[in-house]
């Protein structure tokens, strides 16, 4: 077997035990933010046993759809915790490369409307139009960023672009830079937290697409919601923070998690003090960035 | 951005102000009202207390002439306090406590079968009543303890018909 | 297969949904005072949901309306088995002081079945802190019934005329004539 499948392989299966672990720990400082005692470290992995086990109660427009779409939703972050680098060299040649990366992260987001279609309650509808809306302006920032490093690699191998492509230029990289600050400030919203949960775990105001969901499926999207944060830092590591990538092997690995962890423990941070902002407000902000990205886009065609 | 940096370490500074309850308890005020209790020795079954609470969770049903029970419905208690202000030998106490989580509303109920005292001049507590007069009089109580509400016309107990109706309602 | 861990992580892992079917919004502050950093609740696993359908507890207060009973049946219709609900307050314990309103139908039992009972008006939040560790099993509950009796029944019934003194003591001697 190649032996980067195996990497991926072993991918999947920190993301599996990692994510819920991650969200133990978002958990955790914003319950010390807020001066509580907060959850133990434990406690998603006790949630997620116990929705497994409840019953399954299905009604909503159509069953079969939202099964489909639990399933289809976890099989796909699992996908691109297969396919990107964490650590080790990804399991590139002809398994996927960034156009693929790029229609699964859209996929994610499509997962998230079909379940809401599919209970067809009227807060589910509100909650995927705002997913809808968000995803409009969001999905062409976190394209821009992996077409970059594609740029700059000269080519379109995973491996080689979550290398630290985006710097990867003679002089000042100035459009590594430009999306390095756009990623920084965007980065909550790929994640769905605060301040930019608005669609999917809008769980205060309306429960949004997920209002009709129990037991399993709601486990399996939680972890899915989970598993984007750990796939996501993974990508915007392996984009912008690449340094410590060369050493020995597992110490490269250690490594990548520790800069993971930094990574969960900031946007925990930043979503504690943060209110979460209108879809309005939020689209204007996404699509301001995602001009200037078309600008880093342009630099990085001429090679700055 | 650095106005959230100042409010995250802002944040940080009082620490942890949780209250570790279920190790230690808080103390609490000393004019807190938590459960009445009722003494027993002391009560002369003059139902000031049904007389004057608020939920009519105090009910009094007048066995014969001199025995008179009275049942604290613990259900509907609002401890609100008027039954311990009113008492004339001080025989309710609101006590301190409140942790009385059941899974059965009858775990609240307490229920006193007490003699009643008798009048200074004339020894009696009350004439004894022939059948007809005990429906009619207004003194005697004679209250629905297993439904647990007042009876404020006796014949409307007689008939089976309790005072206030249920609304039927169709639960679909 | 799954069932056995998810009872034994019910007790961790509650997930409450809070409905209140016509009370004055005390218990609604207390419940969530007991989710704020005095009294966190979130330290024991309990989150507060939006949905019934995420809920393992329904947490009801205020009585049961005729027009809110049977939003308030929906809801527990709605939430996935393995569920308790809780009746915090008196108002949802045993109706309060409207047990017997003309808008009131009377206790939250008369639409739902309950599993626990919270009285206090409002109960503390320690004492709602109490009652979920009853239903998960901590502690023992404290609550019992109190029957004082200062007579045996049947009792007779004593004519004053029939009493004379003998001494200290009073005797009863039943004449056939007074």
């Amino acid at each position: 077997m190649n032996p980067n499948v195996l990497a991926g392989l072993l991918n999947v299966v920190m993301v599996l035990v990692a994510a819920p672990f991650f969200q133990g720990l978002q958990r955790k400082i914003t319950a010390r933010i807020q001066a509580r005692q907060g959850p133990p470290l434990w406690q998603p992995y006790f949630d997620l046993f116990k929705l497994l086990g409840k019953e399954d109660i299905e009604v909503g427009e159509s069953p079969v759809m939202q099964r489909f779409a639990t399933y289809l939703s976890l099989a796909v972050v699992l996908t691109v915790a297969f396919l990107v680098p964490m650590g080790t060299a990804a399991p590139g040649e002809g398994i996927g490369d960034a156009i693929v990366l790029t229609y699964l992260l859209t996929l994610m987001g499509i997962c998230t409307m079909m379940a809401g279609m599919a209970a067809g309650s009227t807060y589910s509808l509100v909650g995927i139009s705002r997913e809808m809306m968000s995803m409009v302006t969001l999905e062409p920032l976190f394209a821009v960023a992996v077409l970059v490093g594609a740029l700059h690699a000269r080519s379109l191998h995973l491996d080689q672009v979550f290398n630290g492509a985006s710097y990867s230029t003679q002089g000042v990289p100035w459009s590594g830079l430009v999306m390095l600050a756009l990623m920084i400030l965007a980065f909550q919203a790929f994640v769905q937290r605060l301040p930019f949960d608005m669609s999917e775990a809008e769980t205060e105001l309306m429960e949004g697409p997920l209002m009709e969901y129990s037991g399993p499926k709601l486990a399996l999207f939680e972890f899915a919601h989970m598993a984007k944060l750990v796939v996501f830092s993974a990508m915007f590591i392996g984009l912008f923070v690449p340094w410590g990538e060369a050493l020995y092997a597992p110490l490269a690995w250690l490594v990548f998690w520790v800069k993971a962890l930094v990574l969960v423990v900031l946007v925990a941070v930043v979503a504690a003090v943060h209110a979460r902002y209108r879809i309005d407000q939020a689209i204007r902000y996404f699509a301001a960035m995602t001009l200037v990205s078309l600008g880093a886009l342009i630099l990085a065609v001429y090679g700055y | 951005m650095l106005s959230k940096v100042k409010e995250a370490i802002l944040c940080l500074k009082p620490g942890r102000v949780t209250l570790p309850y279920p190790a230690h308890a808080e103390p609490i005020a000393d004019n807190f009202r938590g459960v009445p209790r009722w003494n027993g020795e002391k009560c002369i079954g003059c139902a000031g207390c049904a007389s004057n609470c608020s939920a009519r969770a105090i009910l009094v049903r007048d066995v014969c002439q001199e025995l008179r029970i009275l049942e604290y419905v613990g259900g509907r208690c609002t401890y609100c306090g008027r039954c311990a202000e009113v008492c004339p030998e001080m025989a309710i106490v609101m006590s301190h406590d409140f942790e009385q989580a059941t899974n059965d509303v009858t775990d609240l109920n307490q229920r006193l079968d007490v003699f009643m005292s008798t009048c200074q001049r004339c020894g009696r507590c009350f004439k004894v009543p022939d059948a007809l007069e005990q429906l009619k009089m207004q003194g005697y109580r004679f209250d629905d303890l297993e439904q647990a509400r007042w009876v404020f016309r006796s014949n409307a107990f007689l008939e089976g018909d309790p005072v206030v109706e249920d609304i039927p309602v169709e639960l679909d | 297969m799954l069932k056995n861990p998810c009872e034994r992580m019910f007790g961790r892992s509650l997930w409450v949904y809070h409905a209140n079917s016509g009370g004055c919004n005390g218990c609604d502050i207390e419940v969530l005072n007991a989710l704020t950093p005095y009294y966190d609740l979130e330290r024991f696993g309990i989150k507060l949901v939006g949905s019934p359908r995420h809920a393992d507890v329904m947490l009801c207060q205020g009585p049961a309306l005729r027009a809110t009973a049977v939003a308030l049946r929906r809801a527990y219709d709605a939430m996935p088995a393995p569920k308790l609900v809780f009746a915090i307050g008196s108002c949802a314990c045993g109706g309060g002081t409207w047990f017997d309103s003309y808008a009131v139908l009377g206790p939250v039992e008369k639409a739902v079945p309950v599993n626990f009972y919270v009285p206090g008006c409002p109960p503390r939040p320690e004492a709602i802190i109490y009652g979920v560790a009853v239903a998960v099993g901590l502690v023992e509950k404290k609550a019992a019934p109190v029957h004082f009796k200062q007579a045996e029944f049947p009792i007779p019934l004593y004519h004053p005329g029939q009493l004379h003194g003998v001494g200290d003591l009073v005797v009863y001697e039943k004449l056939e004539k007074i």
